[in-house]
């Protein structure tokens, strides 16, 4: 249709040419606004079957790091105040390491109480000891007078009965003496136990006592323990495998763990051992229901060095091959 | 519908007529009983000459018409238009030789009322597909020959009805038909423009080759025929120069 | 001949304007009803298309949508995991909770708590701040559609919530499509989602799962079915079966179906009177084509330019209606995501198509029925 601006027809050409521009419009508005619905790759990487056992029969499972000692609470004998802190979390401490010192001074008021009497009893002793070789000088003298007349009975027995006196005070010092010297040691045993001495060598992982503060026999306020500590040369790993789950693991096979978080960085932890003791699934998620319909096998492997990538007490996410992947 | 009957019976057609039928017969059904409208015409229309068919509404004119000019199967007989056979065509072979050969003017013209004269004018031509501009400058020179070239941009709600007569002459012309068939072109008019349409019908559409055949019951114009034939009853009474007397 | 169809059409303003209108106006019935009828429904499934990463939601076995769930022990995730083609898999949680506003209203809300270590499960997009404010303590993000119920006229970073007797700090807002019952919806961390939700002792609603083949995700959630017992949806069975709820409990689809219905009804009855009319005026000129020798090949063909312009026509301002409706409510919260999906300017147009054929049928049987003969009476 030959265009003549002139004679140019709202019905025939204007009206169908907005009709169609129209349409072109509808077209892009329909096709720029249709539903954004692509599948996307999560902006964070979620933990993943490594690739050996992506297509495979595989047993997942989550759990927590640990020290391979299992986590030491330190608790402390005797109740006091704390005098000396030696270890800050971090430290790696050497079995009998004193880690704190508990207030010793009762005790060695005791102990100097004791060391005192051990002094005023040896002084016994040689006092005794001096009477009764007085005594007994005393004593030879008259019996070798031979005359009689010359020393009376009385003084003989006198003499007699004061060496017998000498004697007993001696043994008597004896006695305080030891009973002074027991006094001391057991003063010096509870000053040793009144400084804590690491148990094992190890790691700090957590100091919750401050100089100054109150340890009682009983706990930690708040029930924390005082210190705690653990071998984190190698660290373990506790993987909760589901109940059901748990017949299928191939026991002994490594694991494929990545922490929460970092899950692209997967390291392969050696199987340690499987508790004997199916327990009840401890809460990993911070709820303070816990959950006790479902029960889990606790499987324990060793992770390799990785120069911090593990911590104590982070969870892991982990793979480990099922039965069947083996054959 | 019949195709062309036993022609033999009736004899043949003289190969110098422009239209020649034989034995042409028309039933209508209406209801149960058939109405014949025609009783087997034959007549032989002549190239060159002004031919009137006149006759009483009713008397079969219009159904003879229409069958000469190929749009009414006869019911009987046989119709040859310069020599084709034209019920013997398929339909749409039926429908482009009367593209090609022939023009008509109806009585209320049948312009298109939303197209322009020139545009009116050229309908048969875009018909037979020529391109639209073209055809209208055809369709021009020919309003100009009608003396309406001045009101070629003009719908036809726009123009007098003697105008529209012209465009619709024109669009009969247009494209050079052997056989104009014309219905009542004067009745709608006085007597004075109904003969200007008539002198304008004898001057451009009476040719040497061309058959113009006129269907009228205007006594006014009666005296400018060539040939008239009356039709009564379905039959022709009257076949000569001039009109019988009592009519 | 077709110029001249549509000259002889549109020579006729008025009709040829009703036919036009008739037609627009059926389509604008027909693809509005229809688009908001979708979008409608598709509010079933939102909590899905929410979530972009995720090929496949396993639940429990009685769950039917992202809002009907039922909670599974904490292990599903683990047993999810332990399927051989799951990539990975998270935990996600959906639940219901009360909030309680700096006002002290009462405001239900929707706790989504998504995986702490990876943040799968939040909306693609953040309208404010980003998905990292997750990692403060009590952080929640709010949808963009819960701002303007809850905060109306003001901006809700930093005001602060009460949910389950814990502290919540609204410190971003996501731009996610609305539910169905636009409900507010507060994204969390799962740990602390758990937190704000009152206890049962299962509360994981879903494990989402990406597949390492993703096109072979329907394979997938068949063996995760087979190989845990519990239900295993790809994305878009989820979503249909969000949708499916939906157009089970509510009486939408029969609203719509109705009002699309009388779109219909109303074109073929505009468009088929007009045009019959308009073929009617015309009976005599189509007579008089074909008496000078137009076939009805060619009237056929006439007709059916007539109806295509103004098909067409009205379609095409029926359509341009249509989005500028879509346009311009696409502000309005209520209307937030809707879009039209291409099918249904397809449908209509079909549907206009119907129309006009039907109506352009029934009017080119006087035509093809009249005799040119007529022409002479």
């Amino acid at each position: 249709m030959a265009l003549d601006w002139k004679n140019l027809s709202f019905s025939r050409q204007i009206l169908p040419a907005i009709a169609l521009l129209g349409l072109l419009a509808a077209v892009l508005f329909i096709f720029v606004g249709l539903p954004d619905r692509n599948l996307t790759e999560p902006d964070r990487e979620p933990p993943r079957a490594p690739a050996e056992l992506a297509a495979q029969a595989r047993v997942a499972g989550a759990g927590v790091v640990e020290p391979s000692s299992e986590t030491i609470q330190i608790g402390s004998a005797l109740s006091g105040l704390i005098t000396g802190l030696f270890v800050q979390p971090g430290d790696r401490v050497t079995e009998g390491q004193v880690l704190f010192t508990v207030d010793d001074r009762a005790v060695r008021a005791q102990l100097r109480e004791a060391n005192a009497a051990i002094a005023e009893a040896r002084a016994s002793i040689a006092e005794a000891r001096s009477a009764q070789a007085t005594a007994a000088q005393q004593l030879a003298l008259y019996r070798n007078v031979d005359d009689p007349a010359a020393v009376s009975r009385a003084e003989v027995i006198r003499a007699e009965g004061e060496a017998a006196a000498a004697r007993e005070r001696l043994s008597l010092a004896q006695a305080r003496l030891q009973a002074a010297q027991a006094r001391a040691g057991s003063a010096q045993t509870e000053i040793a136990r009144l400084t804590v001495r690491a148990p094992i060598a190890g790691e700090i992982l957590a100091v919750n006592i401050r100089k100054g503060e109150y340890v009682s026999t009983m706990g930690g306020s708040g029930s924390q323990p005082f210190i705690e500590m653990g071998q984190t040369q190698p660290l373990h790993v506790r993987i909760d495998i589901d109940e059901e789950q748990a017949p299928r693991v191939a026991l002994g096979a490594p694991a494929t763990v990545s922490p929460r978080g970092a899950s692209d960085r997967r390291v392969e932890a050696e199987f340690v051992r499987a508790e004997p003791l199916v327990v009840p699934k401890r809460s990993l998620t911070n709820s303070a229901a816990e959950r006790v319909d479902v029960r889990v096998l606790q499987v324990i492997y060793e992770l390799p060095e990785t120069n911090g990538l593990f911590r104590v007490g982070q969870q892991v996410d982990a793979y480990i091959a099922a039965k069947g992947a083996e054959e | 519908m019949g195709k062309s009957m036993d022609t033999t019976a009736i004899g043949g057609c003289n190969p110098e007529a422009a239209i020649c039928t034989r034995g042409v017969t028309r039933d209508f059904e209406a209801g149960q009983q058939t109405i014949t409208v025609l009783h087997g015409i034959d007549l032989d229309v002549r190239a060159g000459e002004l031919t009137f068919l006149v006759g009483e509404s009713g008397s079969g004119k219009t159904t003879l018409i229409s069958i000469m000019c190929g749009i009414l199967w006869p019911t009987l007989g046989e119709v040859k238009v310069f020599g084709t056979d034209i019920y013997d065509l398929g339909d749409t072979d039926l429908v482009e030789f009367r593209l090609q050969n022939i023009g008509f003017i109806f009585q209320q013209y049948n312009l298109i009322p939303s197209i322009d004269a020139a545009n009116n004018a050229a309908v048969p031509l875009i018909a037979q597909g020529m391109d639209r501009l073209e055809a209208r400058e055809k369709a021009v020179g020919m309003l100009e020959k009608l003396n309406i070239g001045d009101q070629a941009g003009k719908l036809p709600s726009q123009l007098s009805g003697g105008q529209q007569q012209r465009v619709a002459i024109a669009r009969a012309l247009v494209h050079e038909p052997r056989l104009v068939v014309c219905d009542e072109p004067t009745a709608a008019l006085d007597a004075s423009s109904g003969r200007r349409v008539m002198d304008l019908l004898r001057d451009v559409a009476v040719a040497e080759d061309r058959a113009c055949i006129i269907v009228t019951h205007d006594n006014r114009i009666f005296d400018l025929a060539d040939r008239i034939l009356v039709l009564e009853d379905g039959r022709i009474t009257h076949d000569g120069k001039d009109m019988p007397e009592g009519h | 001949m077709l110029w001249i169809a549509i000259r002889m059409l549109t020579g006729d303003a008025q009709k040829f304007y009703g036919l036009v209108f008739g037609i627009a106006f059926s389509t604008l019935l027909i693809t509005q009803q229809l688009t908001i009828f979708v979008n409608l429904i598709e509010r079933g499934a939102s909590g899905v298309y929410n979530v972009s990463s995720a090929d496949i939601w396993v639940m429990d076995p009685v769950s039917r949508t992202t809002d009907v769930a039922y909670a599974m022990p904490s292990t599903a995730l683990d047993k999810v995991r332990s399927v051989p083609g799951v990539e990975w898999a998270v935990p996600h949680i959906r639940a219901q909770a009360s909030v309680r506003t700096k006002d002290g209203d009462l405001e239900g809300v929707a706790v989504i708590g998504v995986d702490d270590a990876t943040l799968i499960g939040l909306p693609k997009r953040m309208l404010e701040g980003s998905t990292d404010v997750l990692s403060q303590p009590d952080s929640v993000i709010i949808d963009d559609v819960g701002t303007t119920r809850m905060f109306p006229g003001q901006s809700p970073i930093g005001e602060r919530l009460e949910l389950n007797d814990q502290r919540a700090v609204i410190r971003g807002i996501a731009d996610a499509i609305p539910s169905f019952t636009s409900t507010v919806v507060l994204y969390t961390k799962y740990s602390q989602a758990l937190n704000y939700v009152p206890g049962t002792r299962n509360r994981l609603s879903f494990v989402l799962v990406g597949a390492e083949n993703p096109l072979e995700a329907k394979a997938l959630s068949e063996r995760i079915e087979r190989e845990t017992g519990l239900k295993a949806q790809t994305r878009d069975e989820f979503a249909q079966d969000g949708v499916q709820f939906i157009i089970e409990n509510t009486g939408i689809p029969l609203n719509f179906g109705i009002t699309v219905m009388l779109g219909f009804i109303v074109g073929v009855a505009i468009v088929g009177l007009t045009f019959s009319l308009f073929i009617r005026d015309n009976i005599k000129q189509f007579g008089a084509l074909k008496a000078i020798g137009v076939t009805n090949s060619k009237i056929r063909r006439m007709v059916a330019v007539q109806a295509g312009l103004v098909g067409l026509t009205g379609y095409g301002l029926g359509v341009l209606g249509t989005v500028f409706f879509i346009w311009g409510f696409s502000g309005d919260p209520t209307f937030k995501g809707f879009y039209i999906p291409w099918q249904i300017p397809l449908i209509s147009a079909l549907a206009v198509a119907v129309i006009l054929a039907l109506t352009g049928w029934l009017a080119l049987r006087n035509v093809l029925k009249t005799e040119p003969a007529s022409v002479f009476r």
